[in-house]
């Protein structure tokens, strides 16, 4: 019994700090604003649908043709960018968006290559968003995304100077919105950062540090269950009582 | 009270009550890092085939789609099993066309979702156990919105099931044993053991009380290891 107290007392010096960190970043997921922390405060469905003109779209074929050569194609998609229809050619797929793709943007009309400009990225950014900030830098960045690190695309990155700091990110090839992000969401993630003991800020809680502490903090509360079912049997807790 | 006696009398009852949720804590906390989580979203199970497409498949022209099907929204030309697609939805409804005739191809039957969850699945030789289609009461394991769709059951290492959209034959989501166990760690881990929030009363009252308690526990360290240690440092000083 003697050794599980000892283990008890000195894990607490060992991890003592982190749970406090862990118990502290629970409670702030417990009450805080969940729409909040998302970042979309400013995010809207983008506007201005226009209808596509069926009659004026390239085929498919011509697309896959004057593509074919430079490079394979697994899909076209029809999207619609600021009003205008696009295809967009997808070269390698990822299993999931935001992994590794490789994109060309067409112009459905002409079949021109459109390249996202900075002029663009700003364009579409505002069309999702309804803040009422102005733009203050635009730049195009590639992953590791500070706010966004599950990204593996390069991005556009359109800051604006609302009080929330929002900046919109767009995928710099295919024209995505990946999402908005604010202080609100920044605040959070810096708690998730804590809690997942991400401290690289790799936006993953598959580390060495937290599966250390884990397997700790783990030997922490057996020992401390057990510390409390010695002390029941005994017929401490009763005693504690009695004396009131 | 000392600020030591009464630290070890509110740790030993606070504790008695929230000890146990302490354990679930880092049982289910434990059980989340160690595992990789792009293991446990199953990305491991899937091959993301490149399938280029062909210009010579595609006879069904785009704009004759749109005479025929004049709503057709979020159209992708792409490739199932080898052959040239069009997917495209309609409202809610989602539609697969052979792009070689224009041929409806939805609502697919179960031996194409077999075979397409064969050709997606990573390991070519696995055997299929089961399939079977969910159309209503999805499983907890199934977002509501992607129905109907087939489960296709594998044979293999910790029961890997792929969903299949019965009406545009893709890949929905799939799942296995690791996964399904790291949904209920996740339960456990936040207290909510229906919805998986993080915002209700219980985990609020449990994670006060486990904090206050941790508090108290801090403490009796510092009194029984770093005062411990001055103590003894004195009583050496003294007797030298």
């Amino acid at each position: 019994m003697s050794l599980v107290k000892s283990i008890h007392k000195w894990l607490s010096v060992l991890i003592g700090l982190q749970l406090l960190i862990w118990l502290g970043t629970g409670l702030f997921f417990n009450l805080m604003d969940h729409n909040k922390s998302r970042g979309n405060e400013y995010r809207v469905k983008s506007a201005g649908y226009s209808v596509i003109e069926h009659d004026r779209l390239l085929t498919l074929n011509t697309i896959l043709k004057q593509s074919e050569l430079k490079q394979p194609v697994n899909t076209i998609k029809l999207i619609e960018l600021l009003g205008k229809p696009y295809y967009l050619l997808n070269h390698y797929q990822g299993l999931y968006q935001h992994f590794y793709n490789e994109h060309t943007l067409v112009n459905a009309y002409t079949g021109e290559q459109v390249i996202i400009n900075d002029e663009m990225a700003q364009a579409l950014a505002h069309n999702s968003y309804s803040g009422n900030g102005e733009i203050r830098s635009t730049q195009k960045v590639s992953p590791p995304i500070v706010d966004f690190l599950k990204e593996k695309n390069t991005v556009w990155q359109v800051a604006f100077d609302d009080k929330l700091n929002t900046s919109v990110y767009i995928d710099a090839n295919s024209g995505r919105l990946v999402g908005h992000s604010n202080d609100d969401k920044r605040f959070a993630d810096f708690f998730f950062m804590l809690h997942f003991m991400d401290f690289g800020s790799t936006g993953s809680f598959n580390n060495w540090l937290i599966i250390l502490f884990a397997l700790f903090t783990l030997v922490f509360c057996l020992t401390g269950v057990i510390w409390v079912l010695e002390l029941l049997s005994k017929g401490r807790y009763q005693r504690a009582f009695s004396k009131k | 009270m000392s600020w030591h006696r009464s630290s070890r009398t509110y740790h030993k009852w606070l504790m008695l009550f929230v000890g146990l949720q302490f354990v679930i804590w880092s049982i289910s906390g434990a059980y989340m890092v160690l595992l990789d989580i792009d293991y446990i979203h199953g990305d491991s199970l899937v091959i993301k085939h490149q399938a280029p497409l062909n210009s010579e498949q595609i006879n069904y022209p785009i704009a004759q789609l749109y005479t025929d099907h004049p709503d057709a929204e979020n159209l992708v030309l792409t490739t199932l099993l080898g052959s040239a697609v069009y997917r495209f939805s309609e409202g809610k409804a989602k539609y697969l066309l052979s792009a070689d005739t224009g041929k409806l191809l939805s609502p697919i039957n179960e031996a194409d979702a077999k075979q397409i969850a064969k050709h997606k699945y990573a390991k070519s030789n696995a055997k299929v156990t089961q399939v079977s289609m969910v159309i209503d009461n999805p499983p907890r394991e199934l977002n509501a919105r992607h129905l109907p769709v087939w489960r296709v059951d594998f044979d293999d290492f910790a029961s890997p099931s792929f969903y299949i959209s019965v009406e545009s034959g893709e890949l929905v989501t799939k799942r296995h044993s690791f996964w399904r166990l790291f949904d209920w760690m996740f339960s456990f881990h936040v207290m909510d053991y229906i919805e998986e929030d993080a915002s209700n009363k219980l985990l609020l009252i449990v994670t006060l009380s486990g904090l206050i308690a941790s508090l108290f526990g801090f403490v009796l360290t510092y009194f029984r290891v770093f005062r411990a240690k001055k103590n003894r440092q004195n009583k050496t000083r003294r007797v030298i």
